[in-house]
């Protein structure tokens, strides 16, 4: 079997040129539309790399003064490695089409302390389309898996000069994912608390991978190496690992332990009124508690983006305690 | 840059992994590189030198879940890079794409649970390849057997090399293993010395009970309340400092 297959028409034998991810030719020579066979590709483009070194140098300088890291970073923190890399990601757009039904219950009470119930029924049809993105290879250490913004300047020209990582997972799973994204999407968009009937379709319309220029800073501090990268197409810093300050840890579980306890306290006082304020307030302050506590265990790392560790960040935390007040509420049912 | 004939004319056409189509610049042909009949061997470069290396232990090392100071007691025993491989499958199956990796050798790397290709600049392995001294972990497993098993239609195979430093350190008198990803900078320990929460939960707990009972104290006697706040902030605020610094 040949590895090379020359391409050219099968009706005048003329040179055909295909672009990857294209499944219909028409040869320049005598004009017949032909229809590509077996392995097209998938539609390429790369973005052009907007940020220079110094740039993505002084992102990454402002992003260490920024926020609860260590306070001598700045100071401290020298600049190892500086180097920009093609990222692959997905990008899928997916039309979701359907009809969702069900009901809203509406609670209300008079004066005389009757409840009453009322069933509303709804109904919303759904025509939308989604973007999807998702990085087409193993995310490593970069911290990044989504784009949030996917424009850019398209140009291969940088395309030989800097290192460009190879997607390696497979597209109808990312056509999948994005199918699957979309149903997601379009039913919270139909904003039906209880779903009866439902017929959502989906279309994936367009995948193309988008080759994504992305800065990969290295830093040490105190013998330590940290990373950040930077967006080569926006320039900010798009995730990174950086050393957090025992101050910031030691005055966060200062200030949770006071607020928490302070508010157990006052709902274990107001409890005469209802004895639903005394579970209010212990709740709510166990949980100011928690977000402080999670900052004090886990804030000698500070960690922004993706990565496969939850850090100690703000948004970490909440998802932490998303997933424990649904086991709860799992458990609860 | 590996070659490919161009099997129009005959001229040398430079390919790389991720080529699908490539045109030829004697004659001009369209060229498609068709991956399905034969085994591709990749390799990923390195992109991080051994000082880097070691300095990404040490920030590993000094991360929360690791004993206190681990990146400063740890006694670095021994660095080593090597290139090591996994089989990498793109088949066709029920006319969907499915990419799979298997195992190649029989050793594994502690800490990698799942195999996978890390991110990086896939490169077509051969004889100009520098591989600049790293050990090539030899596959003890064929290819072959794979693909009479797996399903669907070929449409790329290849034996993917990719780059780790191996570290070993001494804790405590024992000796431990981590895996650093030498292309994207990632760290696997199966086992390493693990700092507990006790001293951390501690301080939390002490601080919120202290602070819940001054509050209900704070009705019946304001001023004594507020002074015993004031002490338990300072003392949270102390011992705090010290669990972080040194536990």
């Amino acid at each position: 079997m040949d590895l090379s297959v020359g391409l050219s028409c099968p009706s005048c034998g003329g040179a055909i040129s295909v672009v990857e991810g294209e499944n219909v030719v028409i040869c320049k020579y005598c004009n017949s539309t032909l229809f590509v066979e077996g392995d097209s590709g998938v539609y390429t483009i790369a973005f052009k790399n907007k940020v220079v070194r110094d740039s993505a140098i002084a992102a990454s300088q402002a992003w260490w003064a920024k926020g609860l890291k260590a306070r001598d970073l700045k100071r401290v923190g020298k600049i190892v490695e500086c180097y920009p890399i093609y990222l692959p990601f997905w990008s899928a757009a997916t039309r979701a089409a359907g009809w969702v039904c069900g009901y809203e219950e509406r609670t209300y009470s008079d004066s005389k302390g009757n409840v009453r119930t009322e069933r509303v029924p709804k109904e919303a049809m759904v025509l939308q389309d989604y973007a999807y993105s998702e990085i087409a290879c193993d995310p490593g250490d970069l911290g990044i898996r989504n784009l949030r913004s996917l424009s850019g300047e398209t140009s291969f020209a940088d395309f030989e000069m800097i290192p460009t990582f190879e997607a390696t997972t497979s597209k109808d799973d990312a056509i999948k994912k994005a199918r699957e994204e979309a149903i997601s999407r379009a039913r919270a968009s139909a904003n039906i608390p209880h779903v009866t009937f439902e017929r959502l379709h989906t279309f994936p319309k367009k995948l193309s991978i988008i080759y994504y220029p992305v800065w990969v800073v290295r830093y040490s501090y105190r013998e330590r190496m940290y990373m950040n990268t930077v967006d080569g197409v926006a320039g900010g810093v798009l995730s990174g690992r950086a050393p957090g300050d025992p101050l910031f840890q030691s005055l966060a579980v200062t200030a949770g332990s006071s607020i928490g306890g302070l508010i157990a306290a006052a709902g274990i006082l107001l409890s005469e009124m209802d004895w639903r304020i005394m579970i209010g307030g212990l709740v709510g302050g166990a949980i100011v508690l928690y977000v402080f506590y999670r900052f004090f265990r886990h804030g000698s790392e500070i960690v922004e983006g993706d990565f496969k560790e939850r850090g100690a960040s703000m948004r970490d935390v909440m998802a932490e305690v998303k997933d424990i007040s649904k086991q709860i509420q799992g458990a609860y049912r | 840059m590996t070659t490919i004939s161009c099997p129009k004319c005959g001229a040398k056409v430079g390919f790389d992994a991720g080529t699908k189509f490539t045109k030829c610049s004697y004659c001009g042909t369209n060229i498609y590189i068709d991956r399905s009949g034969a085994g591709f061997y990749y390799i990923i470069p390195f992109a991080v030198k051994e000082n880097d290396a070691v300095g990404m232990f040490r920030r590993w090392a000094a991360g929360p879940t690791k004993v206190k100071d681990l990146d400063r007691l740890a006694q670095l025993a021994g660095v080593k890079r090597q290139f090591f491989p996994v089989y990498m499958f793109k088949r066709e199956v029920n006319g969907k794409e499915q990419v799979s990796v298997e195992p190649a050798g029989s050793t594994i790397l502690p800490g990698l649970h799942s195999l996978k290709i890390p991110a990086g600049d896939l490169k077509i392995y051969d004889a100009s390849f520098d591989t600049s001294g790293a050990e090539i972990v030899q596959p003890d497993i064929e290819m072959l057997p794979y693909l009479n098993q797996l399903p669907g239609k070929a449409k790329e195979q290849a034996l993917v090399y990719f780059p780790v430093w191996k570290l070993d350190y001494v804790y405590n008198l024992k000796r431990y293993e981590v895996v650093i990803d030498g292309s994207s900078g990632e760290g696997f320990a199966s086992e390493f010395p693990v700092r507990g929460s006790a001293a951390y939960i501690a301080v939390a707990a002490a601080g919120f009970i202290a602070f819940a009972a001054e509050g209900l104290l704070a009705i019946y006697n304001l001023p004594i309340a507020l002074g015993a706040m004031g002490l338990t902030v300072v003392g949270i605020f102390g011992s705090a400092l010290f669990v972080a610094r040194r536990m």
